[in-house]
């Protein structure tokens, strides 16, 4: 089945706007009487709420942090883009929208992504208004940089906690309607099930972590800005607590996913240390605007970094990459890391790292540019290593870092299930089979502040939207149904804890769905991941009870999802027989060993439907139409 | 190494507590103190106990879910640092680590080492942020901040919102957190119009939580990890001035 | 007992913060009125407060150390100065009036500080370790609410002896022999060491009760002012002892 992303008629500068003059508006009297359930806090979730409330609408907010202040967007660093071309240095809406389309290795829809890159402006004015701290000049105006290899100046920043300040200016406006009772708070709860009720999302079911109640809420519509699911690979640069579960269970609900095997793997992040590490920290790639990455000539070296000649070292990105060197794009960079450490160059006391050299930009620019540029990143690097940045090179790896795929959604951020809206990374949108550097602080805010506002509006003033409330069988099904799964999970009681299976999945993801894929390997790993979930549903234990806060309860329900999504993802990856963007499959490569794209069958998005836990998933999918760019081959040489 | 624990465990709120012994062999100096926790956990419940519940989230030192004292320090020895961010490389063999929950009225145990902190947002919810609507912003560069203000409103608005402060102030005062939100926006051209206001309902709602006054003992800037500096009080009690006394 | 979707009710009333946990924090915003004044009554007011009257009442100290320095010159150039004081009539009595009040405002708030101090925190810790630099916390932050008691009973005391006490007359009949009560008095051992450990307790007082006064005004953000608040408490301490020692060991 092909499925309509409802894109508006009309030149493509022109969509977004015919869609605002047409679209349907609520009464402003009427919005108080419509109740929006809103799951998720980070960029996306905090913007909608917080504007959808103060459009009126009664708007409940969930998350599962203890404030919705401590999402994982928090955790963004580098910063966010925009198209102000304020440097003067040649940028437009165009120019973003055709790097973001172009980054994405043209698996994105060229409507979409048009509209982020023209609501990127307005994001900038909201944020400073709020009283985001962005860097600034000293003559008062705003600073830019360049990010991930652009070539323009394009994005903003506030130190390294770009994502920090965005989110505590969208947190602030969700207090602000929380004080005005627009917004009721859920924090500490977890959303478990999408209540589908005459086909269209109308309420959700959520457990309250700390007394393990399970509570029903009823709504016009459900507005999913849960985050991406990195965490499937047990080790990532995601925070603990980021999961798929509310995505899932709406997937399980009826809302297709789509290209769940696009996650994007970062190339600078610290190495894993030891085997009971528990995350991997990203170190902003700014880094490699000035370090030089390189390992060894020979495999199997044991020498210290500093006793390698220079004769004795390969700087495998500037050799094969001449004009990008070592600023080339995330996959290519993570890819050539791997491939390195594979042929057994890697460096440090487990083999799994490349190096990152300073030692000739400080000798260049002397030890203070380097420590004005990066001085926060060397201190967290020493912190977490122990080892001085200044002195030895840095050893980096790549880590899962952020997840394209997501449920699948239309032009209007609707899934497939009517009244189910998906924002931020939990959708699929805007960034194709790889994204760009600060280009998902930017989607998650136009889809929460700028986006959801229009889009739900239209859909509740056209939409007969009947009384429901909680006692609804369709309520009782879904609470039931998250009740079982929850208790069942208890009451096995066997020999292995949770993490012990998020581990082993994480192994079998990265080394199947990871950096390389083959068709061969992922037979394999669908075969396996299938089989560790069955032994997960006989042989988990865990401990403490449901009653109370317990957070190994919390985990085991997350795990399991991420055991049916791995699946699904390694179908993904199987069914796409081409490479593009992150997706490496090691049969389609070019001569040169560069990713060979197959634009005929696969300039789609693949969406999975979901059959049934022992059934394969259904494909169905969306045909991108490519109107206003050429379809290129990504060439950094 | 081996690391001796001396853990805070209480059920709920609504029982009392008591420290309970367990010792961690095999602990390497590469793991974090928090991991050193996710070990025990997996012992725990190995012997069929129940594993000991803290916060925790980014493990990067950014989300401020993680907090507990460590030898009668916030986050632990080392300053600046998050606990999640402190790693067993600062500790020796046959350490005992006394590992407590904060502690204050206004922050009542949840269960273990989590406690509740939404007092924070409540005081956020009284005044932290500037009302704008959404859409109408006029242009980022239409109004100019000079850099000195941008980067100090910058310092006060790295908070994490983790309760050390707090956790660690002789009088269980909210000042620093206050402070650090009121000050930066004061010194933002943005942040004007609710300046007075502002700073008026924020210390309203942080005395009606039951936080404790300050008393200057600036042990909050010591163990916050962000640094903040206890100047933001100063500016806050300007503010203050400024606001509400015939004189300001 | 398992679905609690919360009614319109609900939402339009009190439960914008859905209560986490048993502990019912208190709900936002509707804040009691507090009365017109509370603006001196708030927590931010009562640091006014104290640092107000606290600086005023170092003036004070500073004024009497002053006077007292004059017994090194002479003990006539003492006693003038005691009669000039005197002389001043009403005056004197206002400003004594003023002082008073102002010690008591400062020593009222000073407890009611301490008492939210200990609400604040029910359950103590078990351990406890300040973090050190740049932490201000120290033995004389700890013990403000001691050493400002112990000064607060001296002060009755002082009074006591001095103000209130003998009053011997000059030979010439000119007024009041302050002088000799003074050295009297501090010919007596106990006193004298008395006196010394109350000082000393004042140094320690004002040790960080300077810098924190300037804090709690706003206006403490010089780097330098803490280490000075520090040479300015030792400097009034060991004045006012270097006089007691002076005369007890026979100097003057
Ligand atoms: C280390 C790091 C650095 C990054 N740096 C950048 C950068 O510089 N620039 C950039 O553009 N992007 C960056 N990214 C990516 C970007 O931060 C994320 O993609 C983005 O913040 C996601 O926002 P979100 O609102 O979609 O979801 P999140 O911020 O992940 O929020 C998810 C929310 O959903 C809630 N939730 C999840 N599941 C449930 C459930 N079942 N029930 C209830 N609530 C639930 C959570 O509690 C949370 O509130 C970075 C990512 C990482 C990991
Ligand atoms: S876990 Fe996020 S700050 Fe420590």
């Amino acid at each position: 089945m092909t499925l309509n992303a409802r894109i508006p008629e009309g030149p493509l500068p022109h969509k977004w706007g015919n869609f605002k003059d047409h679209c349907q508006l609520v009464n402003p009297s009427n919005k108080p009487k419509h109740t929006i359930l809103v799951v998720g806090t980070g960029l996306a979730g905090a913007s909608a709420a917080a504007t959808l409330a103060e459009q009126g609408y009664r708007v409940k907010s969930f998350c599962i942090q203890d404030s919705p202040r401590r999402a994982h967007s928090i955790a963004a660093q580098g910063g966010i883009n925009a198209a102000k071309n304020y440097p003067n240095d040649g940028d437009s809406v165009w120019r973003l929208f055709y790097d973001t389309i172009k980054g994405g290795d043209y698996r994105s829809r060229e409507a979409n992504v048009y509209r982020l890159a023209q609501i990127s402006n307005q994001i900038i004015d909201q944020c400073v208004a709020q009283g985001v701290p962005f860097a600034r000049e000293y003559s008062g105006l705003l600073a830019n940089r360049s990010f991930g290899g652009a070539q323009v100046s394009r994005t903003f920043y506030a130190k390294g906690q770009t994502g920090q300040q965005l989110l505590l200016g969208a947190y602030g406006a969700m207090m602000r309607q929380v004080a005005a009772r627009q917004i009721e708070l859920f924090p500490r709860r977890e959303m478990l099930d999408l209540v589908v009720i005459n086909g269209q999302a109308r309420g959700i079911v959520v457990r309250n972590l700390l007394t393990g109640e399970f509570e029903r809420y009823a709504g016009d519509a459900v507005v999913l800005a849960t985050g991406g699911y990195s965490n499937v690979y047990y080790l990532s640069t995601n925070g603990k607590n980021s999961n798929v579960t509310a995505a899932w269970r709406a997937h399980k609900r009826g809302a297709l996913f789509a290209n769940p095997c696009f996650t994007q793997i970062h190339p600078t992040c610290i190495p894993v240390a030891s085997e009971f590490q528990s995350k991997l920290t990203l170190m902003s790639e700014s880094l490699r605007n000035d370090g030089r990455v390189w390992v060894p000539k020979q495999a199997g070296n044991q020498r210290l970094a500093q006793e390698i000649p220079e004769a004795d070292r390969d700087y495998y990105l500037e050799t094969r990459y001449p004009t990008f060197g070592n600023l080339v794009p995330r996959d290519v960079a993570s890819r050539n890391a791997k491939q390195v450490i594979d042929e057994g160059r890697g460096v440090g006391s487990t083999g799994l790292a490349v190096y990152l050299d300073f030692r000739d930009a400080i000798a260049s620019q002397g030890k203070s540019a380097i420590e004005a540029r990066y001085g926060n990143l060397f201190e967290m690097y020493q912190r977490i290593t122990g080892e001085d940045p200044y002195a030895v090179p840095m050893r980096i790896y790549p880590a899962v870092h952020y997840t394209m795929g997501g449920l699948w959604v239309d032009y209007h951020l609707m899934s497939t299930v009517p009244g189910l809206f998906v924002l931020g990374e939990a959708n699929f949108s805007d960034h194709g089979a790889n994204r760009l550097g600060a280009s998902a602080l930017m989607q998650g805010l136009a889809d929460g502040y700028f986006i959801i506002p229009y889009t739900l509006g239209n859909y509740l003033a056209t939409t007969p939207l009947p009384e429901v409330d909680t006692s609804d069988e369709a309520f009782g099904e879904a609470e039931a149904s998250a009740r079982t799964r929850t208790m069942k999970l208890l009451s096995i009681q066997g020999d292995k804890t949770v993490l012990d299976f998020h581990r082993e999945l994480g192994h079998l993801i990265w080394n199947g769905v990871g950096i390389h894929r083959h068709q061969q390997g992922l037979k394999k790993t669908i075969e396996d991941v299938r089989s560790l979930r069955h032994e997960f549903w006989q042989n988990l234990r865990v401990p403490g009870e449901a009653t109370t806060l317990n957070k190994n309860l919390e985990f085991a329900g997350r795990v399991a999802d991420f055991m049916e999504l791995g699946e699904v993802m390694a179908r993904d990856a199987l069914a796409r027989e081409e490479s593009c963007g992150c997706h490496f499959r090691e049969e389609f490569q070019t001569a040169s060993g560069e990713a060979q794209r197959r634009d005929e069958p696969f300039a789609i998005a693949a969406a999975w439907k979901y059959q049934g836990d022992e059934q394969p998933p259904e494909l169905e999918h969306e045909t991108l139409v490519f109107e206003n760019v050429e379809l290129t081959q990504r060439s950094y040489r | 190494m081996k690391i001796n624990l001396k853990i805070w465990r209480q059920e709920h709120a609504r029982v009392s507590g008591a420290f309970v012994h367990y010792t961690v062999a095999n602990v390497q100096p590469d793991l974090s103190f928090l991991e050193v926790l996710d070990l025990l956990n997996e012992q725990l419940i190995a012997e069929g106990g129940v594993p000991v519940e803290f916060d925790h989230d980014c493990r990067e030192g950014i989300c401020g879910a993680c907090g507990m004292m460590v030898n009668g320090q916030a986050h632990g020895p080392l300053q600046r640092t998050a606990v999640c961010q402190l790693y067993m490389r600062h500790f020796s063999d046959g350490d005992t680590v006394t590992v407590e929950p904060w502690r204050a009225k206004a922050f009542p145990v949840i269960k273990d080492l989590v406690v509740d902190r939404s007092a924070l947002d409540r005081i956020s919810a009284a005044g932290g942020y500037i009302s704008v609507k959404t859409g109408a912003a006029p242009d980022a560069n239409a109004v100019l901040v000079a850099k000195p203000d941008a980067d100090t409103a910058f310092d006060y608005a790295a908070c994490i919102g983790c309760g050390a402060c707090i956790a660690a102030c002789p009088n269980a005062s909210a000042s620093l957190f206050t402070a650090a939100k009121i000050s930066q926006l004061a010194l933002l051209a943005q942040g004007q119009p609710e300046r007075k206001s502002r700073v008026v309902k924020m210390t309203q709602q942080m005395t009606a939580e039951g936080f404790g006054d300050c008393s200057n003992h600036g042990e909050c800037q010591s163990v916050c990890p962000k640094g903040i500096s206890i100047d933001a009080i100063a500016q806050m009690r300007r503010e203050y001035i400024r606001a509400k006394l015939p004189f300001g | 007992m398992i679905s609690t979707q919360s009614s319109e009710a609900d939402a339009l009333g009190t439960a914008s913060f859905t209560p986490l946990s048993s502990n019912k924090s208190p709900e936002l915003p509707e804040l009691p009125e507090l009365p017109e004044s509370s603006e001196w009554f708030s927590t931010i007011g009562k640091k006014l407060l104290t640092g107000i009257t606290g600086l005023g009442l170092v003036i004070f100290v500073v004024v009497h150390l002053l006077g007292n320095l004059t017994l090194f010159f002479s003990a006539s150039a003492y006693n003038r100065l005691a009669h000039i004081i005197e002389r001043l009539g009403v005056l004197t009595y206002l400003v004594e009036g003023g002082l008073l009040a102002i010690a008591l405002v400062h020593i009222a708030v000073g407890i009611n500080i301490h008492m939210n101090k200990q609400t604040a925190r029910p359950v103590k810790y078990a351990q406890y370790v300040s973090a050190g630099q740049p932490s201000r916390q120290s033995l004389s932050s700890r013990t403000m609410i001691v050493s400002g008691l112990v000064l607060g009973g001296f002060l009755v005391m002082h009074l006591a002896t001095f103000k209130f006490g003998t009053y011997y007359t000059l030979p010439d009949g000119s007024g009041r022999d302050l002088s000799r009560l003074v050295f009297e008095t501090f010919h007596r051992p106990g006193y004298t060491a008395g006196y010394v450990v109350v000082l000393s307790l004042l140094g320690l007082h004002l040790r960080h009760g300077i810098w924190s006064a300037l804090q709690s005004l706003g206006i403490a953000t010089r780097p330098g002012l803490y280490a000075a608040s520090a040479v300015l408490g030792s400097a009034i301490a060991l004045g006012f002892i270097g006089l007691p020692i002076s005369i007890y060991f026979g100097l003057i």
